[in-house]
């Protein structure tokens, strides 16, 4: 996930048009912003705290909401990780890039503030199994069997919850998640297997490729 | 590509998230809270430079006081039975010159404490 530019818009939700050599491009204009910015916040300059806000809102909160499907805790959290940022701005070694040291940061402020309000408290069994695809009529029910299993990541042990949502936000990066959770790669490879064990065991519906289709066409 | 990645259902269902923008006083809301905690005073530092040289010498005087008292315990300990070691407590409250001045020091050690404490505590500008 990418940050925001510098005008505001979000070069995350335009992401998938953009050419490899571009995007790299914007991502290494943010690193520089970033570096930028956190020079002169430890200088003592507090305004030079909002172009990291304004860059990274967009991922942090859109990191929060899968961790809670709750749009106002969401932007809580959200908003917690970034105070926490400013403190521990000077603990950021610049061996990194801004973005990994953001992520695991906050990825630790979502954990914690989820221990001790946590979500949901529902087991996965108790998830119920949503009707098959091609025998919906709307794109209500279409909407409500993918909401259905987003939420079911919500009821996995937070041992294998947690490399579901960054798997998924970093785009299907193992090494980006990883990063982030400050664990080996193969050990978050591990987790999202069992992770998807259990969700297949959970919906075994999902597993037919002619149904898989249909919801991606009708989200879509 | 590797196992983890390939895409199926359940990928297409997580993957394909809708962005969610984050609401338009989100950057005020946190730069507030953000100029707030700048503008707040600097805790006050615990002042290890001056209390670290104080537990050390009580506790050397904890320690020293120990050893002393076991030694001369000890060295008693044949001459006393029983009903003499009781005996011996009235003679030991009865006090003498030099018990008055162990007693004086061990007020004056105390006043000297309670004075320092003071003094730290006006620096620190709490009194």
């Amino acid at each position: 996930m990418q940050p925001a530019a510098e005008d505001g818009g979000p070069t995350a939700m335009r992401g998938a048009d953009l050419s490899t050599t571009a995007h790299n491009a914007s991502a290494a204009r943010g690193h520089e912003a970033d570096l930028a910015d956190v020079e002169r916040v430890l200088a003592g300059d507090v305004n030079a705290f909002g172009g990291i806000v304004r860059r990274w809102q967009g991922p942090l909160v859109n990191m929060a909401w899968r961790y809670c499907r709750d749009r106002g805790r969401a932007e809580e959290m959200a908003q917690e990780a970034l105070v926490r940022a400013w403190r521990g701005m000077s603990q950021w070694r610049r061996e990194g890039s801004f973005s990994t040291w953001l992520f695991a940061l906050a990825a630790n402020v979502f954990r914690s503030e989820l221990k001790r309000f946590p979500t949901l408290d529902v087991r996965i069994e108790d998830v119920p199994e949503p009707a098959r695809a091609a025998m919906q009529e709307s794109d209500l029910a279409t909407r409500q069997t993918i909401d259905v299993v987003r939420r079911a990541v919500l009821t996995l042990p937070q041992r294998y919850r947690e490399p579901v949502v960054l798997f998924y936000f970093h785009e299907m990066d193992v090494g980006a998640a990883a990063r982030t959770m400050g664990m080996p790669e193969g050990t978050v490879k591990a987790r999202l297997a069992r992770a998807r064990a259990l969700l297949k065991k959970r919906f075994p519906h999902l597993e037919d490729e002619k149904a898989a289709m249909e919801l991606a066409e009708k989200e879509a | 590509m590797d196992s983890t990645s390939k895409t199926n259902n359940l990928d297409q269902i997580l993957a394909a998230e809708e962005e969610l923008a984050p609401s338009s006083g989100f950057v005020a809301s946190v730069m507030e809270r953000v100029r707030e905690e700048a503008a707040a005073p600097e805790p006050i530092p615990f002042p290890w430079k001056r209390v670290v040289p104080g537990v050390v010498l009580a506790l050397g005087g904890v320690v020293w006081l120990g050893v002393e008292g076991a030694r001369q315990g000890l060295a008693r300990l044949p001459e006393l039975d029983a009903a003499s070691a009781l005996r011996l407590v009235p003679l030991q409250m009865s006090g003498t010159l030099e018990d008055a001045g162990w007693v004086a020091a061990a007020l004056g050690v105390s006043l000297l404490s309670w004075l320092l404490a003071r003094r730290m505590i006006g620096r620190s500008g709490l009194l």
